[in-house]
Protein backbone atom coordinates (compact mmCIF):
# COMPACT_ATOMS: atom_id res chain seq x y z
CA UNK A 1 0.00 0.00 0.00
CA UNK A 2 1.72 3.43 -0.90
CA UNK A 3 1.57 5.49 1.99
CA UNK A 4 0.21 8.85 2.03
CA UNK A 5 1.38 12.38 1.61
CA UNK A 6 2.32 13.66 5.14
CA UNK A 7 0.04 16.56 6.34
CA UNK A 8 3.25 18.51 6.98
CA UNK A 9 4.78 21.17 4.19
CA UNK A 10 7.37 22.39 6.71
CA UNK A 11 7.30 21.03 10.23
CA UNK A 12 10.10 23.00 11.21
CA UNK A 13 7.51 26.10 11.56
CA UNK A 14 6.37 24.30 14.43
CA UNK A 15 9.74 24.31 16.22
CA UNK A 16 10.32 25.88 19.56
CA UNK A 17 13.52 27.69 17.95
CA UNK A 18 11.26 29.14 15.12
CA UNK A 19 11.14 32.54 15.15
CA UNK A 20 8.17 34.23 12.40
CA UNK A 21 8.54 36.89 10.43
CA UNK A 22 4.92 38.20 11.84
CA UNK A 23 3.96 37.70 15.43
CA UNK A 24 0.12 38.13 15.78
CA UNK A 25 -1.09 40.23 18.75
CA UNK A 26 2.63 41.03 19.98
CA UNK A 27 3.08 44.38 17.28
CA UNK A 28 2.17 46.28 19.77
CA UNK A 29 5.20 45.29 22.26
CA UNK A 30 7.18 45.29 19.56
CA UNK A 31 6.77 48.63 18.30
CA UNK A 32 7.40 49.46 21.40
CA UNK A 33 10.80 48.11 21.84
CA UNK A 34 11.46 49.51 18.27
CA UNK A 35 10.77 52.80 19.96
CA UNK A 36 13.09 52.40 23.14
CA UNK A 37 15.54 51.06 21.08
CA UNK A 38 15.06 53.51 18.02
CA UNK A 39 18.28 55.85 19.31
CA UNK A 40 20.36 52.88 17.99
CA UNK A 41 19.63 53.59 14.56
CA UNK A 42 20.32 57.49 14.69
CA UNK A 43 22.76 58.18 17.13
CA UNK A 44 24.18 54.69 18.80
CA UNK A 45 27.00 55.92 20.70
CA UNK A 46 25.01 58.01 22.74
CA UNK A 47 23.16 56.16 24.71
CA UNK A 48 22.66 52.57 25.86
CA UNK A 49 18.90 51.19 26.77
CA UNK A 50 17.93 48.26 29.07
CA UNK A 51 14.34 46.84 29.09
CA UNK A 52 12.70 44.03 30.73
CA UNK A 53 10.03 41.47 28.82
CA UNK A 54 7.99 39.56 31.38
CA UNK A 55 4.99 37.05 31.39
CA UNK A 56 4.07 33.92 31.71
CA UNK A 57 4.97 30.66 29.65
CA UNK A 58 4.31 30.41 26.49
CA UNK A 59 3.66 34.18 26.46
CA UNK A 60 6.02 34.97 23.37
CA UNK A 61 8.78 36.74 25.24
CA UNK A 62 11.57 34.93 24.04
CA UNK A 63 10.58 34.70 19.92
CA UNK A 64 9.76 38.75 20.75
CA UNK A 65 12.94 39.37 21.99
CA UNK A 66 14.46 37.13 18.99
CA UNK A 67 11.89 38.85 15.99
CA UNK A 68 12.97 42.49 17.70
CA UNK A 69 16.42 41.52 17.44
CA UNK A 70 16.75 40.48 13.95
CA UNK A 71 14.60 43.46 12.51
CA UNK A 72 16.31 46.24 14.44
CA UNK A 73 19.54 44.54 13.58
CA UNK A 74 18.48 44.72 9.65
CA UNK A 75 17.64 47.92 9.60
CA UNK A 76 20.68 49.67 11.55
CA UNK A 77 22.83 47.04 9.09
CA UNK A 78 21.16 49.13 6.55
CA UNK A 79 21.81 52.34 7.90
CA UNK A 80 25.34 51.18 8.70
CA UNK A 81 25.18 51.26 12.34
CA UNK A 82 27.34 47.52 13.52
CA UNK A 83 25.06 46.16 15.42
CA UNK A 84 24.27 42.98 16.61
CA UNK A 85 22.01 41.00 18.82
CA UNK A 86 23.15 38.72 21.02
CA UNK A 87 20.18 36.23 22.74
CA UNK A 88 21.84 34.29 25.48
CA UNK A 89 19.20 31.72 28.15
CA UNK A 90 21.06 32.32 31.17
CA UNK A 91 19.71 28.89 32.49
CA UNK A 92 22.10 27.22 29.58
CA UNK A 93 25.03 29.07 31.19
CA UNK A 94 24.07 28.07 34.52
CA UNK A 95 23.60 31.71 35.44
CA UNK A 96 26.72 32.31 35.42
CA UNK A 97 27.85 35.82 34.41
CA UNK A 98 31.29 34.68 32.78
CA UNK A 99 29.93 32.28 31.00
CA UNK A 100 27.15 34.40 29.75
CA UNK A 101 30.30 37.35 28.57
CA UNK A 102 32.27 34.58 27.36
CA UNK A 103 29.65 32.92 25.03
CA UNK A 104 28.68 37.09 23.80
CA UNK A 105 32.22 37.47 23.18
CA UNK A 106 32.60 34.83 20.83
CA UNK A 107 30.76 36.60 18.49
CA UNK A 108 33.45 39.17 17.98
CA UNK A 109 36.37 37.02 18.94
CA UNK A 110 35.75 33.56 18.46
CA UNK A 111 39.13 32.03 19.30
CA UNK A 112 39.36 34.10 22.51
CA UNK A 113 40.70 31.24 25.43
CA UNK A 114 38.09 30.35 27.12
CA UNK A 115 39.40 29.83 30.33
CA UNK A 116 40.63 32.08 33.57
CA UNK A 117 38.76 34.80 33.73
CA UNK A 118 36.40 36.93 35.77
CA UNK A 119 33.11 38.59 34.49
CA UNK A 120 34.77 41.81 34.77
CA UNK A 121 38.16 40.75 33.14
CA UNK A 122 35.49 39.25 30.23
CA UNK A 123 33.52 42.15 30.25
CA UNK A 124 36.57 44.50 29.95
CA UNK A 125 37.84 42.36 26.99
CA UNK A 126 34.72 42.26 25.48
CA UNK A 127 33.77 46.09 25.39
CA UNK A 128 37.38 46.07 23.99
CA UNK A 129 36.38 44.04 20.68
CA UNK A 130 33.61 46.32 20.62
CA UNK A 131 35.66 49.40 21.03
CA UNK A 132 37.46 48.04 18.12
CA UNK A 133 35.28 46.59 15.54
CA UNK A 134 32.89 50.25 16.40
CA UNK A 135 30.27 47.32 17.11
CA UNK A 136 27.01 47.83 19.62
CA UNK A 137 25.48 44.67 21.07
CA UNK A 138 21.91 44.40 21.92
CA UNK A 139 22.75 41.28 24.59
CA UNK A 140 19.00 39.81 25.77
CA UNK A 141 19.82 37.48 29.07
CA UNK A 142 16.73 35.20 29.13
CA UNK A 143 15.51 33.63 32.37
CA UNK A 144 17.54 36.34 33.95
CA UNK A 145 16.07 34.64 36.99
CA UNK A 146 18.53 32.32 36.69
CA UNK A 147 21.57 35.01 36.63
CA UNK A 148 19.76 36.87 39.89
CA UNK A 149 19.05 33.48 41.81
CA UNK A 150 23.01 32.70 41.14
CA UNK A 151 24.81 35.59 41.00
CA UNK A 152 22.70 38.37 42.87
CA UNK A 153 22.94 41.82 42.65
CA UNK A 154 26.67 42.50 42.01
CA UNK A 155 26.20 40.27 38.66
CA UNK A 156 23.48 43.02 37.62
CA UNK A 157 25.42 45.96 38.93
CA UNK A 158 28.56 45.06 36.83
CA UNK A 159 26.41 44.61 33.61
CA UNK A 160 24.10 48.23 34.18
CA UNK A 161 26.97 50.02 35.61
CA UNK A 162 29.59 49.33 33.10
CA UNK A 163 29.68 53.12 31.40
CA UNK A 164 30.37 55.03 34.60
CA UNK A 165 33.61 52.85 34.45
CA UNK A 166 33.98 53.80 30.97
CA UNK A 167 33.71 57.79 30.83
CA UNK A 168 34.07 59.78 27.57
CA UNK A 169 33.28 56.32 25.69
CA UNK A 170 30.39 55.63 23.34
CA UNK A 171 27.96 53.69 25.06
CA UNK A 172 27.86 50.04 23.44
CA UNK A 173 25.72 47.72 25.31
CA UNK A 174 22.37 47.47 25.71
CA UNK A 175 20.28 45.00 27.58
CA UNK A 176 17.18 43.30 27.10
CA UNK A 177 16.32 40.91 30.63
CA UNK A 178 13.63 38.29 29.94
CA UNK A 179 11.88 36.45 33.30
CA UNK A 180 8.09 35.60 34.17
CA UNK A 181 7.80 38.26 36.75
CA UNK A 182 9.73 40.94 38.46
CA UNK A 183 9.59 39.26 41.77
CA UNK A 184 13.27 37.56 41.35
CA UNK A 185 14.70 41.46 41.16
CA UNK A 186 13.20 41.85 44.73
CA UNK A 187 16.25 39.73 45.87
CA UNK A 188 18.44 42.66 44.41
CA UNK A 189 19.74 45.09 46.09
CA UNK A 190 18.04 48.69 45.90
CA UNK A 191 20.74 50.35 43.60
CA UNK A 192 21.38 47.43 41.29
CA UNK A 193 17.14 47.07 40.73
CA UNK A 194 16.88 50.62 39.98
CA UNK A 195 19.72 50.73 37.42
CA UNK A 196 17.79 47.76 36.05
CA UNK A 197 13.82 48.44 35.79
CA UNK A 198 13.43 51.46 33.49
CA UNK A 199 10.83 50.02 31.03
CA UNK A 200 8.96 47.12 31.35
CA UNK A 201 6.83 45.49 28.74
CA UNK A 202 4.49 43.10 30.10
CA UNK A 203 2.96 40.33 28.23
CA UNK A 204 -0.53 38.87 28.99
CA UNK A 205 -1.68 35.37 28.64
CA UNK A 206 -3.05 34.86 25.85
CA UNK A 207 -6.86 34.69 25.09
CA UNK A 208 -8.36 31.62 22.91
CA UNK A 209 -9.06 34.41 19.87
CA UNK A 210 -5.86 35.46 19.94
CA UNK A 211 -4.37 31.71 19.91
CA UNK A 212 -6.54 30.57 16.62
CA UNK A 213 -4.71 33.69 15.10
CA UNK A 214 -1.17 31.90 15.92
CA UNK A 215 -2.29 28.67 14.82
CA UNK A 216 -3.99 29.92 11.83
CA UNK A 217 -0.59 31.93 10.79
CA UNK A 218 1.73 28.02 11.86
CA UNK A 219 -1.00 26.16 10.32
CA UNK A 220 -0.62 27.90 6.89
CA UNK A 221 3.53 27.40 7.08
CA UNK A 222 3.51 24.05 8.35
CA UNK A 223 0.81 22.45 6.78
CA UNK A 224 -0.23 21.05 3.30
CA UNK A 225 -3.73 22.97 2.70
CA UNK A 226 -6.69 21.85 3.87
CA UNK A 227 -5.59 18.91 6.27
CA UNK A 228 -6.31 21.27 9.47
CA UNK A 229 -9.75 22.45 9.89
CA UNK A 230 -10.87 25.34 11.50
CA UNK A 231 -12.17 22.89 14.09
CA UNK A 232 -8.96 21.23 14.89
CA UNK A 233 -7.12 24.86 14.80
CA UNK A 234 -10.44 25.90 17.98
CA UNK A 235 -10.24 22.73 20.26
CA UNK A 236 -6.39 22.78 20.27
CA UNK A 237 -6.70 26.63 21.00
CA UNK A 238 -9.33 26.02 23.60
CA UNK A 239 -7.00 23.12 24.93
CA UNK A 240 -4.04 25.71 25.34
CA UNK A 241 -6.32 28.84 26.95
CA UNK A 242 -6.87 25.65 29.86
CA UNK A 243 -2.52 25.78 29.98
CA UNK A 244 -2.99 29.34 31.21
CA UNK A 245 -3.19 30.81 27.31
CA UNK A 246 0.27 29.08 26.76
CA UNK A 247 0.87 29.20 22.85
CA UNK A 248 3.71 27.23 22.96
CA UNK A 249 1.52 24.57 24.45
CA UNK A 250 -0.57 25.22 21.33
CA UNK A 251 2.07 25.10 19.08
CA UNK A 252 3.61 21.67 20.19
CA UNK A 253 0.24 19.96 20.28
CA UNK A 254 -0.61 20.96 16.53
CA UNK A 255 2.59 19.36 15.72
CA UNK A 256 1.72 16.38 17.85
CA UNK A 257 -1.85 15.94 16.48
CA UNK A 258 0.15 16.10 12.81
CA UNK A 259 2.62 13.50 14.33
CA UNK A 260 -0.24 11.03 15.00
CA UNK A 261 -2.23 12.26 11.49
CA UNK A 262 0.76 11.24 9.65
CA UNK A 263 1.27 7.78 11.78
CA UNK A 264 -2.05 6.79 11.11
CA UNK A 265 -2.10 7.55 7.03
CA UNK A 266 -4.61 9.91 7.68
CA UNK A 267 -4.07 12.53 5.06
CA UNK A 268 -5.43 15.38 7.36
CA UNK A 269 -5.28 16.13 11.26
CA UNK A 270 -8.69 14.95 12.66
CA UNK A 271 -10.04 16.27 16.18
CA UNK A 272 -9.45 12.43 17.52
CA UNK A 273 -5.36 13.07 16.29
CA UNK A 274 -5.79 16.21 18.62
CA UNK A 275 -6.81 14.30 21.78
CA UNK A 276 -4.47 11.75 21.45
CA UNK A 277 -1.68 14.31 21.21
CA UNK A 278 -2.76 15.48 24.88
CA UNK A 279 -3.15 12.80 26.40
CA UNK A 280 0.61 11.86 24.87
CA UNK A 281 2.00 15.52 26.49
CA UNK A 282 2.79 15.46 30.47
CA UNK A 283 0.54 18.22 31.08
CA UNK A 284 2.50 20.66 32.94
CA UNK A 285 5.68 19.32 31.72
CA UNK A 286 7.55 20.08 28.16
CA UNK A 287 10.10 17.55 27.36
CA UNK A 288 12.36 20.86 26.94
CA UNK A 289 12.06 21.84 30.17
CA UNK A 290 13.30 18.62 31.67
CA UNK A 291 16.02 18.70 29.59
CA UNK A 292 16.95 21.99 30.60
CA UNK A 293 17.17 20.95 34.41
CA UNK A 294 20.49 19.62 36.04
CA UNK A 295 21.68 16.24 36.60
CA UNK A 296 20.80 16.42 40.27
CA UNK A 297 17.64 18.25 39.92
CA UNK A 298 16.37 15.31 37.66
CA UNK A 299 17.77 13.17 39.81
CA UNK A 300 15.83 14.69 42.93
CA UNK A 301 12.32 15.16 40.36
CA UNK A 302 12.90 11.05 39.74
CA UNK A 303 12.81 10.14 43.11
CA UNK A 304 10.24 12.69 44.02
CA UNK A 305 8.02 10.76 41.09
CA UNK A 306 9.07 7.34 42.01
CA UNK A 307 7.40 8.00 45.98
CA UNK A 308 4.20 8.91 44.35
CA UNK A 309 4.16 6.31 42.02
CA UNK A 310 4.50 3.45 44.53
CA UNK A 311 3.12 5.07 47.57
CA UNK A 312 -0.66 6.32 45.55
CA UNK A 313 -0.01 9.10 47.44
CA UNK A 314 -1.35 12.55 47.20
CA UNK A 315 1.39 14.23 49.52
CA UNK A 316 4.69 13.60 50.99
CA UNK A 317 6.89 15.53 52.83
CA UNK A 318 10.51 16.63 51.60
CA UNK A 319 12.48 13.73 53.83
CA UNK A 320 10.60 11.29 52.83
CA UNK A 321 11.38 12.33 49.03
CA UNK A 322 15.16 12.93 50.40
CA UNK A 323 15.37 9.13 51.56
CA UNK A 324 14.27 8.37 48.04
CA UNK A 325 17.13 10.58 46.52
CA UNK A 326 19.69 8.95 48.26
CA UNK A 327 18.89 5.81 47.08
CA UNK A 328 18.50 7.32 43.70
CA UNK A 329 21.88 9.20 43.69
CA UNK A 330 22.84 5.48 44.75
CA UNK A 331 21.75 3.81 41.47
CA UNK A 332 23.02 6.63 39.47
CA UNK A 333 26.66 6.58 41.02
CA UNK A 334 26.09 10.56 42.50
CA UNK A 335 27.24 12.23 45.66
CA UNK A 336 23.94 13.02 47.04
CA UNK A 337 23.39 16.92 47.68
CA UNK A 338 22.80 18.64 50.86
CA UNK A 339 19.57 19.27 52.27
CA UNK A 340 19.89 22.90 51.55
CA UNK A 341 20.74 22.60 48.08
CA UNK A 342 17.69 20.09 48.10
CA UNK A 343 15.64 22.98 49.71
CA UNK A 344 16.60 25.10 46.60
CA UNK A 345 15.46 22.39 44.21
CA UNK A 346 12.34 21.82 45.53
CA UNK A 347 12.26 25.84 45.09
CA UNK A 348 12.63 25.63 41.57
CA UNK A 349 11.14 22.70 40.67
CA UNK A 350 8.11 24.36 42.08
CA UNK A 351 8.51 28.00 40.44
CA UNK A 352 8.53 25.77 37.13
CA UNK A 353 4.92 24.48 38.49
CA UNK A 354 6.24 20.81 38.16
CA UNK A 355 5.88 20.37 41.89
CA UNK A 356 3.79 21.66 44.18
CA UNK A 357 4.73 23.00 48.06
CA UNK A 358 2.20 23.24 51.14
CA UNK A 359 3.14 23.97 54.71
CA UNK A 360 1.37 21.30 57.05
CA UNK A 361 1.03 21.71 60.59
CA UNK A 362 2.55 19.05 62.61
CA UNK A 363 1.88 19.29 65.94
CA UNK A 364 4.49 19.92 68.29
CA UNK A 365 7.29 19.75 65.99
CA UNK A 366 6.12 22.91 64.10
CA UNK A 367 5.48 23.06 60.87
CA UNK A 368 6.73 21.23 57.71
CA UNK A 369 6.52 21.22 53.85
CA UNK A 370 4.29 18.87 51.94
CA UNK A 371 5.13 18.02 48.84
CA UNK A 372 2.62 17.02 45.73
CA UNK A 373 2.93 16.41 41.80
CA UNK A 374 -0.48 17.25 41.05
CA UNK A 375 -0.96 17.27 37.15
CA UNK A 376 1.77 15.17 35.89
CA UNK A 377 1.46 11.41 35.55
CA UNK A 378 4.43 9.69 37.71
CA UNK A 379 4.73 7.13 34.88
CA UNK A 380 5.22 8.98 31.98
CA UNK A 381 7.45 11.60 34.20
CA UNK A 382 9.48 8.64 35.59
CA UNK A 383 10.25 7.11 31.98
CA UNK A 384 11.01 10.40 30.48
CA UNK A 385 14.00 11.73 33.46
CA UNK A 386 15.33 8.03 33.15
CA UNK A 387 15.61 8.32 29.65
CA UNK A 388 17.01 11.51 30.08
CA UNK A 389 19.46 10.12 32.66
CA UNK A 390 20.61 7.42 30.56
CA UNK A 391 21.34 9.68 27.41
CA UNK A 392 23.54 12.02 29.83
CA UNK A 393 25.28 8.77 31.71
CA UNK A 394 25.71 7.42 27.89
CA UNK B 1 64.81 40.37 7.03
CA UNK B 2 65.16 38.84 3.74
CA UNK B 3 62.05 36.90 2.40
CA UNK B 4 64.18 33.65 2.18
CA UNK B 5 64.47 33.95 5.79
CA UNK B 6 61.01 34.33 6.74
CA UNK B 7 60.09 31.96 4.72
CA UNK B 8 62.76 29.27 5.21
CA UNK B 9 61.10 28.56 8.67
CA UNK B 10 58.55 25.56 9.54
CA UNK B 11 57.29 27.12 12.60
CA UNK B 12 56.56 30.00 10.99
CA UNK B 13 54.67 29.02 7.89
CA UNK B 14 52.81 26.48 10.30
CA UNK B 15 51.99 30.14 12.04
CA UNK B 16 50.89 31.95 8.84
CA UNK B 17 48.75 29.33 7.61
CA UNK B 18 47.28 28.88 11.11
CA UNK B 19 46.46 32.27 11.55
CA UNK B 20 45.15 32.29 8.06
CA UNK B 21 42.69 29.72 8.86
CA UNK B 22 41.60 31.07 12.14
CA UNK B 23 42.01 34.86 12.24
CA UNK B 24 43.21 35.82 15.94
CA UNK B 25 44.50 33.33 18.23
CA UNK B 26 46.41 33.84 21.49
CA UNK B 27 49.92 33.22 22.26
CA UNK B 28 49.48 29.67 23.84
CA UNK B 29 47.15 28.30 22.00
CA UNK B 30 49.42 29.19 18.71
CA UNK B 31 51.99 27.27 20.77
CA UNK B 32 49.83 24.20 21.70
CA UNK B 33 48.58 24.20 17.51
CA UNK B 34 52.20 24.31 15.80
CA UNK B 35 53.65 21.78 19.04
CA UNK B 36 56.56 23.95 20.34
CA UNK B 37 57.06 25.60 23.59
CA UNK B 38 55.82 28.91 24.27
CA UNK B 39 59.19 31.25 24.16
CA UNK B 40 60.25 29.55 21.16
CA UNK B 41 56.56 30.32 19.36
CA UNK B 42 56.67 34.02 21.19
CA UNK B 43 60.13 34.60 19.26
CA UNK B 44 58.62 33.42 15.83
CA UNK B 45 55.41 35.55 16.76
CA UNK B 46 58.03 38.96 17.22
CA UNK B 47 59.68 38.18 14.30
CA UNK B 48 57.01 38.31 12.05
CA UNK B 49 55.52 41.31 13.85
CA UNK B 50 58.83 43.26 13.22
CA UNK B 51 58.32 42.11 9.36
CA UNK B 52 55.11 43.67 9.60
CA UNK B 53 53.18 40.97 8.47
CA UNK B 54 51.40 40.48 11.89
CA UNK B 55 50.19 42.39 14.30
CA UNK B 56 49.13 41.71 18.01
CA UNK B 57 46.04 43.34 20.31
CA UNK B 58 46.22 43.19 24.09
CA UNK B 59 42.94 41.92 26.14
CA UNK B 60 44.07 42.18 29.16
CA UNK B 61 46.30 38.82 30.48
CA UNK B 62 45.83 37.58 26.68
CA UNK B 63 47.86 38.69 23.44
CA UNK B 64 46.36 37.67 20.56
CA UNK B 65 48.16 37.65 17.02
CA UNK B 66 46.41 37.87 13.35
CA UNK B 67 47.52 39.31 10.30
CA UNK B 68 48.25 42.83 9.82
CA UNK B 69 45.74 43.70 6.76
CA UNK B 70 46.99 47.47 6.70
CA UNK B 71 50.24 45.38 5.66
CA UNK B 72 50.41 44.73 1.70
CA UNK B 73 53.40 41.95 2.28
CA UNK B 74 50.70 40.65 5.16
CA UNK B 75 47.93 40.63 2.19
CA UNK B 76 50.38 39.28 -0.03
CA UNK B 77 51.09 36.21 2.14
CA UNK B 78 47.62 35.65 3.37
CA UNK B 79 46.91 35.03 -0.73
CA UNK B 80 49.69 32.27 -1.16
CA UNK B 81 48.68 30.39 1.88
CA UNK B 82 44.93 30.90 0.72
CA UNK B 83 45.82 29.35 -2.97
CA UNK B 84 48.17 26.78 -1.74
CA UNK B 85 45.40 25.54 0.91
CA UNK B 86 42.36 25.65 -2.01
CA UNK B 87 44.56 23.55 -4.37
CA UNK B 88 45.37 20.95 -2.41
Amino acid sequence: MTPRRSVFKDESKLDINYVPRRLPHREEEHRLLMEFFNFLLRFPERMAQRVIITGDVGTGKTVLAQRFGTDITSEANKQGVNLRYIHVNCREYRGKLFLILQHALTAFRPTFPSRGYSAEEILRIFMQALDEDNAFVILTLDEFDTLIEKEGSEAVYTLTRLQEMRTGKPQRLSLISVMRDLKSTERLDASARSTLQRNVIRLERYLKDQLVDILNDRVAMAFEPSTVSEDVVDLVAELAVSESGNARFAIELLWRAGKYADAEDAGQVEPECVRKAVSSILPTLRRSELTALGRHEKLFLLSAARIFKESQKAYASLSEVEGAYAVVCEEYNETPKSHTQLWKYVQLLSALGILKTSVASTGAHGRSTRISLPAVPTVELERELSTLLEKERA
Amino acid sequence: MDVEEVFSSKPRMKILKLLSRLGAVNVSEIARRIGLNYSTTNQHLKLLEAEGILRQRVYGRIRMYKFNEASAKARAVQNLIEAWEQDK
